[in-house]
């Protein structure tokens, strides 16, 4: 089962994410890709991890490179983001279009998996002409994007904490505790 | 409450205006928004300025848009969704844009209903 879960910044994509995650009872694997630079970096990891406590995940830190995992068979995956992901490969690993790859990465990860959640980005949408890197960089978040939810299950679009299901069933994969939360997902 | 979302310029307002019978003196502008006004009015347009006013003023936009939600509770919102694009440089732009994100998950939660409007094409999100 492969989930992938888009939408812009805090507006509760990981809290879908680990609400899907944890209605499975399989060993849960937390990919983590964002590299600890910085003191933003420090407080969003913090963040998360805060978040995650308490609902038993084990953590594989892996900012490049997702093929090299080895999770459980059958086991609940979840992974953030491809937008760090994609920024390690082009801009740590030298890789101009690191698509390819990383789709591959994911699709190795996800024949073992029970359910595997991917967490992205959209980061086109300002309209603003950035350098050619930056550019570069929206586009091939762009393409993954496209790839995976041609692969996915189920595809869902946060807006405001908000999960609309852009792919997949809509009674399946739209947890009732979402729907009926007493708090906005991004402030569990 | 209300809310109306989406992207710059996609006919949020008017949407507003015609869908919930608004005048437009009954409409406050989040760039310019007093609190004391908030009796008088339906309508708060651009609710992401007002967060970056709260912002610059020192305020926490979270206690002040639950205190403008109870104050009024059949209030109409209108918020942009700025957050689908690159990080910005600079921090006080990171801060804004994470803001209106955390503060549209709160009126979203809160709200009745949530449209979110495309090239003036409203879809009911939520209620």
């Amino acid at each position: 089962m492969l989930i992938l879960i888009t939408g812009g910044s805090k507006n509760g994509k990981s809290s879908i994410a680990e609400k899907i995650i944890t209605s499975y009872n399989s060993k849960r694997f937390y990919i983590a890709t964002m590299i600890p630079f910085g003191e933003e970096a420090f407080e969003a990891i913090e963040r998360h991890r805060k978040i995650r406590l308490n609902k038993h995940f084990e953590t594989i830190e892996k900012y490049t490179d997702i093929q090299e995992i080895d999770i459980d068979n059958n086991s609940s995956v979840l992974l953030e983001c491809i937008g760090n992901l994609c920024a390690n490969e082009m801009f740590e690993n030298k890789i101009e279009k690191p698509t390819d790859k990383i789709l591959s990465g994911i699709l190795k990860i996800n024949s073992r998996a029970e359910v595997f959640v991917i967490v992205t980005n959209q980061v086109g949408e300002d309209g603003i002409e950035y350098p050619k890197d930056t550019m570069n960089y929206i586009k091939n978040i762009g393409e993954i994007n496209k790839k995976i939810s041609k692969k996915a299950d189920c595809v869902i679009e946060a807006v405001y904490g908000i999960p609309i299901v852009l792919k997949g069933d809509r009674l399946l994969y739209q947890p009732k505790s979402i729907i009926q939360g007493e708090l906005p997902p991004c402030l569990l | 409450m209300r809310l109306i979302t989406g992207g710059a310029y996609q006919g949020k307002l008017d949407f507003a205006i015609k869908n919930y019978n608004i005048n437009t003196a009954e409409i406050a502008n989040g760039e310019s928004f007093n609190i004391a006004d908030l009796s008088n009015i339906r309508c708060i347009n651009n609710y992401h300025l007002l967060v970056k006013k709260l912002l610059e003023n020192d305020e926490n936009p979270i206690s002040a848009t639950s205190e403008i939600i109870s104050e009024n509770p059949d209030i109409i919102i209108i918020i942009n969704e700025i957050g689908s694009g690159i990080i910005p440089l600079e921090k006080s732009e990171r801060i804004w844009r994470e803001q209106v994100g955390k503060v549209g998950c709160l009126l979203a939660e809160k709200a009745d209903t949530v449209e979110r409007i495309t090239c003036g094409i409203a879809v009911r999100i939520k209620g």
